[in-house]
């Protein structure tokens, strides 16, 4: 007779011994992550000078981030974190200064025809590649077509549309770009269809910046970057690391000071924090909620974290060709009825409240505007007005029908959504929230006529309130695919304004008009503008030169390394790590 | 049957799985609504911007024209791999394989597997090692204490550490003994073979506490059925000794726990996502996810191909260990229980 196999099911597994099991899982590790917590941070490096010391060179700083790059090609940007990295291969004829204010950098000088159409840069002799061969004109009129060339995939080229010729260059159907002539071995001019005023903005960006001759003439995938940045590149391990060494032949006399710089890519938060405690990271960014109010209330860390500017605007978009949000009535609902400080409670440390168009960090952006505010009465009001009475009390009347809300799962969005979800049911509008991937939210939002409402936002490509204006609301922004402009609004009056103010070379005049295109977006409302996003920085006391840059998040480029010999926690001494047997890693 | 024919005719099956497989991906993942080129240009790119990437990516092109394209460039015959149009193709002398470029990180997507594969294999195997070590030792160890307090204890930690999610498992394991003891790398792969051996120790520790519990289980039962046979019984009228009696025993066992090598094997080698992002594990898993977040069909593509033959071939791997182990499997007889 077969004997039957015992079964070993967990019901016979006596509950006691279970839990004991546990117990000791728990004892063994509990403590262990308890003393890693917030209440246990390590005491900060020090440094080993007095605050006032000069400069000194040498060391090399390290950096991480969870995220990852896709390349270091300066014609070929699309993700925010790379822009970083390209400040210290790339410099540029122009950059900003630490006001956010466009400053001669590789140029000398540079002049503004009277009609605006034309710039005329003049660049400074001796500036140096890399690779050891001297900036020329030809140099910035070959990077420029490079990027600009329609076998580039830089998905920012129609931002320099103005430059003239743009037209049949980008249609490959002239080799040359008309508009940039080079007039001397170090004079090169930009001539503009039209006079525009964020030229300058955009041309300090990245995208444009020269790169050596080996980076040809058009753009290729195996390009090895080399530029004229204060920092050159050592080793690139896509997806792991990048590492730079110091550009000895750059431009600015005894700058950089560091020897070099390492950068580690998909270090998860836990993971960044530890080694920033050991003193195998020197800054840190990626922090859990949990952390960053932990660094934050801990005195001996406080002085050394900073917030960011706050360069991006999110909120609801309300689709203007779709039903009920092609009301305006409704659209002013919507807006009055969101008690904005709800959405800053997803999460507090990093979420601000946003009523306007500009974000607080960029230009444009004005303290003093009212903006969209949260007034129940007000927005019950406009409800009646639309002909959807709602009487809160009875909970009856509203919008009649159920709208989709897609959302997705990255970010905050699928918590705000919640908040946004709760916000208008207090005036009768009910949401059906639609979580799906983000490729496909991506490719739904942007699409005409498909979603009634969703999250949307923009977060600053070159620092100028227009870019906010001209993406989000004007009617260039609209497409059967791929909007900018996701509320489909659209307004002649407010076209007119950007335009003018785009057109307009004369600071106050810009000003007026873009005050007064951002009172029409208000007014019209197709966007309930919620929230923005800051982010924490934080660096080692022994990292001098630190300051938050308005325009490049993370600008180490001139930074220098003033740390004690034997500053280094117990654990750091004694943890092996991959990093610091790489090249550079000296310390 | 013999083994030849044996292996012949799960190659074939094997291949047939391997084409329905890539087909039914391919389709799959051509008719979510989404964009590739979107995702490589950007959510603020503007749409004539996204427009030209679209043309450079062939995204624009009819469905059926790029899946045509893909099957004829998958597996070709060329006598150079010179041209341009044969720079994304890995050779094997005259055979080419050709996955195509990635839309996201513009190489070669052959050249981008052949880097990560060895590392999510050397991942795999060192992780079931673990697994398979450890969990079938605990389980002898319970099978021989059978229905004692030792044997409970056993069964009823392995349940917790399976209970645990991996990346809790990982994040202790982090802490305690890459920022406590400070003894092993937090995360990362290193550039010498030194730091390889010392950076796959925490991640394949994460996977093998989680996967060791199975064993554990499996090999206790099979172990307490094994002695519980009327061959223990006449081994120890015998006189054979404990430990001959369970090494005649473990035997018998060795069959359902092969089995269970060659399923983990092929599971792990698709990656083990959630781990390998957590040590920062440069493998196919975390680059599985990355596609699957960016849309990039060719590497996609790629990863579920690798994943694929990984399945099919440790099947066989499996069929071929059981035909050798089990003689009667090699008789066409029912594998056990008759």
């Amino acid at each position: 007779m077969k004997r039957r196999a015992p079964s070993y099911s967990v019901s016979r597994v006596p509950h006691v011994l279970v839990a004991g099991a546990l117990a000791l899982f728990v004892s063994l590790f509990v403590p262990a992550s308890l003393s890693g917590c917030q209440s246990g941070l390590d005491a900060p490096l020090p440094a080993a000078s007095a605050l006032d010391a000069p400069p000194k060179r040498g060391g090399i700083l390290h950096l991480s981030s969870f995220g990852n790059i896709r390349g270091l090609d300066p014609a070929n940007i699309a993700d925010g974190l790379v822009s970083t990295l390209h400040q210290l291969l790339f410099a540029g004829l122009l950059d900003f200064d630490e006001r956010g204010e466009v400053i001669p950098r590789l140029a000398e000088r540079y002049e503004t025809s009277q009609d605006g159409r034309s710039y005329r840069f003049f660049l400074r002799p001796g500036v140096l590649f890399h690779d050891g061969t001297e900036l020329r004109a030809d140099d910035v009129k070959r990077s420029i077509e490079r990027a600009l060339h329609p076998t580039a995939p830089n998905p920012f080229a129609s931002f320099y549309a103005a430059i003239r010729g743009y037209d049949t260059f980008s249609k490959g159907k002239s080799e040359e770009l008309a508009g940039v002539v080079v007039e001397g071995t170090y004079v090169v001019r930009i001539d503009l269809v039209e006079p525009d005023s964020t030229f300058l903005a955009l041309f300090a960006m990245q995208v444009l910046r020269p790169v050596c001759k080996s980076g040809g003439r058009r753009y290729t995938d195996d390009f090895v970057p080399c530029g004229a940045g204060p920092f050159k590149l050592k080793e690139y391990v896509r997806g792991e690391q990048v590492t730079f060494a110091r550009h000895e032949g750059y431009f600015e006399p005894g700058k950089p000071y560091l020897d070099g710089i390492v950068f580690t890519f998909g270090v998860n938060m836990s993971a960044a924090r530890y080694k920033f405690q050991n003193g195998d990271l020197d800054t840190l960014r990626d922090l859990t909620a949990g952390d960053l109010l932990a660094f934050q209330s801990d005195p001996r860390w406080a002085p050394y974290g900073a917030y960011d500017r706050e360069r991006q605007i999110m909120g609801e978009a309300m689709n203007t060709e779709l039903p009920p949000f092609d009301n305006v009535e409704v659209r002013r609902a919507v807006v009055a009825a969101i008690d904005r400080s709800h959405y800053a409670k997803v999460k507090p440390a990093t979420l601000r409240i946003a009523n306007q168009p500009i974000p607080p960090g960029t230009p444009g952006f004005d303290p003093d505007l009212k903006g969209q505010e949260y007034d129940l009465p007000a927005a019950l009001e406009h409800m009646k007005r639309a002909g959807y009475p709602y009487d809160p009390a009875t909970k009856t009347g509203g919008y009649p029908h159920i709208i989709p809300y897609y959302t997705y799962r990255q970010g905050v969005s699928e918590y705000t959504a919640q908040v946004f979800q709760q916000e208008v049911a207090k005036i009768g509008i009910r949401l059906e929230l639609r979580l799906v991937s983000y490729p496909t939210y991506l490719a739904q939002i942007g699409r005409r006529k498909k979603v009634p409402v969703g999250p949307w936002g923009w977060s600053e490509d070159y620092p100028d309130a227009l870019d906010f204006l001209e993406s989000l609301f004007h009617s260039k922004g609209i497409a059967e695919d791929d909007a900018s402009n996701v509320s489909f609004y659209s307004s002649a009056e407010l076209d007119r304004l950007v335009d003018d103010a785009k057109h307009e070379l004369d600071p106050k005049r810009k000003k007026s008009l873009v005050s007064r295109a951002v009172e029409k977006i208000l007014e019209d409302a197709p966007f309930a503008f919620a929230y923005s996003v800051r982010f924490y920085d934080i660096h080692q006391p022994y990292v001098r030169g630190v300051k938050a840059h308005p325009v490049w998040a993370r600008n180490v480029s001139f930074v220098w390394l003033d740390r004690q010999k034997d500053a280094r926690s117990a654990a750091f001494l004694r943890s092996p790590s991959p990093e610091r047997t790489r090249g550079l890693a000296s310390r | 049957m013999t083994m030849a024919r044996t292996l012949a005719r799960r190659l074939a099956h094997g291949l047939v799985v391997l084409f329905a497989t890539v087909t039914l991906a391919f389709f799959l993942n051509e008719v979510v609504p989404s964009d590739p080129a979107r995702m490589v240009a950007g959510a603020q790119a503007r749409a004539e911007d996204v427009e030209k990437v679209r043309r450079e990516l062939g995204t624009n092109k009819p469905l059926a024209q790029r899946y045509a394209r893909f099957l004829r460039r998958l597996v070709h015959v060329a006598s150079t791999k010179a041209a341009p149009d044969h720079a994304t193709c890995a050779a094997l002398g005259p055979l080419h394989l050709d996955l195509g470029k990635s839309y996201q990180k513009r190489r070669p997507v052959v050249d981008i597997l052949a880097e990560r594969a060895p590392r999510t294999i050397a991942l795999a195997f060192t992780a079931v090692l673990v697994q398979a070590l450890l969990g079938t030792a605990l389980g002898l160890f319970a099978a021989k204490h059978r229905r004692t307090l030792k044997d409970r204890v056993t069964v009823g930690s392995s349940l917790v550490a399976t209970s645990a999610p991996t990346f809790m498992t990982g994040l202790l394991l982090q802490l305690f003994f890459a920022k406590i003891l400070g003894v092993l790398p937090l995360d990362g792969f290193g550039a010498s073979f030194s730091d390889h051996v010392a950076s796959i120790v925490l991640p394949s520790l994460t996977l093998g506490l989680y996967g060791a519990a199975l064993y554990t289980r499996i090999s206790r039962d099979e172990m307490v059925t094994e002695l519980g046979r009327d061959y223990v019984r006449t081994a120890k009228a015998k006189g054979a000794g404990p430990t001959a009696v369970m090494r005649h025993a473990f035997r018998n066992v060795l069959v359902p726990l092969v089995t269970l090598v060659g399923l983990d094997l092929g599971a792990l080698v698709s990656g083990a996502a959630v781990t390998e992002t957590l040590f920062r594990w440069p493998g196919l898993g975390s680059l599985a996810v990355e596609a699957l977040l960016d849309r990039d069909g060719p590497v996609l593509m790629g990863t579920v191909l690798v994943t694929c033959l990984g399945v099919v071939l440790s099947s066989i791997f499996v069929d071929l260990s059981v035909h050798w182990l089990d003689p009667r499997a090699r008789n066409e007889e029912p594998a056990r229980g008759s």
